[in-house]
């Protein structure tokens, strides 16, 4: 639950995009260290440009972001090693020769800096990593011959190599079963209680964070709701968010299908 | 036959083919994976007209080469950053200028040059003490940069925004990796000729990608087949009198078809990867 630590993540009239194309407008928004935090709105609505602001690869053009003591207004921010972060599924050659336990070392790399080769300390730091995924016994294993849920695993072990303070997860549960889904979701829960991660999750899947996240963030370029889900999750503001592709088939479950489910 | 070995020209020939051959299989790592292909193949190239101008104007050649080839990589690279212009099409056109320039510069020339030839079909028996002297050197150099920033290459190459995003200078090392791969292929240039050290760069990564699943075993296999092909292909050339260059990379060629055959990739992987 939110306390009242600080905020890390700082967003202050914050605009995003390239000049023309304004993917972000006119966010404030303000995340807690500790919190879990679920980012939802239709495809579009400019959830992977917060991802990208958040890990400093993206400038405001308006406003201001700042990211633990780091102002954002510029790139080259030192804050990205401290943020764990998991690519939309599909971004990376899951087929590259690579092992599990050297795509996790690559998350120490950042923090190594130039000209410093890992040492033991490193390996055991994402050996570590592995061990809290559950994956320790895949070390040696060719990434390419794991199943998606595991893959997923391994990159949220790679992230947590970096020893973050922020974990910053787009799209986990794209592609995946159904099960696998709710496994990757259990596995960021439990990482968050455990490792007191402040978690922010990207997802289309209401349903399956709304039970487990502490805040939503409602995105439709601007910001529509920021709250805990009960506070968000109504059908007045969905409504205006989603339009007719919002369908609520119970009191307590919604669905919200969306544009790329959707057969028009 | 073993007499061959005692001639000056022949040790020089084989020890600079091992260097060519080792220097351009481990830069090759990391064109393949980060598909860097195409931009090797447009570099030498472009070295190929900076070598021309030299021989034509009397300047240093393989100082215009270098200059020709990383200018090539820059424009290149900057293209794609700004996102002008797919990777493909800016090399592909860059390409195409540079052998336009190249043939104009030779054209040119007053009197036939057989030492362009060289550059363009290779001719590593002629290599000179000199040349040599110059092949250790920058291989040295290109091999020291790709050693100390190998952890930062490989990531690139695995994913270059996933590094941007967790604090490497991701931006930087693609450069850097771009820089490299210019410099080979004009070290490279006079042993394989601008025609074919592409192949050197390729083949090598490529067939050891068919044999492994880890990044390090990768690089060693790699460099491995580079160094035994190119040694292997300058024997072949003096001993049937056939031309080094294309010896070199058809020999790299039959085991990359024969590392596609007996993959354990291949074999083992599981038909459906989720």
């Amino acid at each position: 639950m939110s306390n009242s630590e600080s905020s890390i993540i700082q967003f202050e009239r914050a605009t995003f995009g390239f000049p023309g194309i304004i993917a972000l407008k006119d966010i404030t928004l303000s995340i807690s260290a500790g919190q879990f935090v679920g980012v939802i709105g239709p495809n579009g609505s400019g959830k992977t440009t917060l991802c990208r602001a958040v890990l400093g690869l993206m400038a405001p053009l308006e406003g201001h972001l700042h990211i633990f003591d780091c102002a954002c207004d510029e790139l080259r921010c030192h804050h990205r090693a401290q943020i764990g972060y998991l690519p939309q599924k599909g971004v990376v050659d899951r087929n590259f020769p690579v092992t599990v336990l050297e795509t996790v070392m690559m998350g120490r790399y950042g923090a190594l800096g130039l000209l410093k080769r890992p040492s033991g300390k490193d390996r055991e730091i994402a050996m570590e990593a592995l061990a809290h995924v559950g994956m320790e016994s895949h070390r040696d294993t060719a990434l390419g011959h794991l199943s998606g849920g595991q893959q997923q695993r391994v990159f949220i072990a790679r992230a947590l190599a970096q020893q973050p303070k922020v974990l910053l997860l787009d799209e986990p549960t794209t592609g995946l079963d159904i099960t696998t889904q709710h496994n990757v979701i259990e596995l960021v829960q439990h990482l968050h209680e455990e490792l007191k991660l402040t978690v922010l999750l990207i997802t289309h899947d209401i349903n399956m964070i709304r039970s487990r996240v502490d805040r939503l963030v409602l995105l439709k370029t601007r910001l529509y709701a920021s709250g805990p889900p009960a506070d968000v999750l109504k059908p007045d503001i969905l409504r205006q968010v989603y339009g007719k592709d919002l369908v609520i088939t119970d009191k307590d479950l919604l669905i919200v299908e969306d544009y790329h489910h959707h057969h028009h | 036959m073993l007499d061959l070995f005692t001639y000056d020209f022949m040790q020089r020939s084989l020890l600079a083919a091992a260097m060519v051959g080792g220097l351009c299989s481990a830069v090759g790592v990391f064109v393949v994976l980060r598909g860097l292909a195409f931009v090797g193949a447009g570099t030498s190239h472009a070295a190929f007209a900076g070598v021309a101008l030299g021989y034509l104007m009397g300047w240093p050649p393989l100082g215009l080469a270098i200059l020709f080839g990383l200018a090539t990589v820059w424009i290149t690279g900057w293209m794609e950053e700004r996102g002008r212009m797919k990777l493909d099409v800016s090399i592909g056109i860059l390409y195409t200028t540079t052998m336009a320039l190249a043939i104009l510069f030779i054209g040119l020339m007053k009197a036939y040059n057989a030492e362009v030839y060289g550059y363009l079909f290779g001719s590593v028996l002629s290599v000179t003490g000199d040349e040599l002297r110059t092949i250790g050197g920058l291989g040295l150099l290109v091999l020291g940069v790709i050693l100390l920033f190998s952890k930062e290459l490989y990531f690139i190459a695995f994913d270059q925004e996933m590094a941007e995003a967790s604090g490497v200078p991701a931006r930087r090392m693609f450069f850097l990796l771009l820089t490299v791969i210019a410099l080979t292929v004009v070290v490279s240039m006079k042993t394989v000729g601008a025609i074919l050290v592409f192949a050197m760069i390729l083949i090598p990564a490529s067939t050891a990608y068919q044999l492994t699943h880890s990044l390090t075993t990768l690089t060693w296999y790699s460099v491995a087949i580079g160094v035994t092909t190119s040694v292997a292909g300058v024997m072949i050339s003096a001993l049937w009198d056939v031309p080094s260059g294309p010896a070199i990379v058809l020999l790299a060629t039959t085991m990359f078809f024969l590392s596609v055959l007996f993959s354990p990739k291949r074999i083992n992987r599981p038909l459906l990867s989720a």
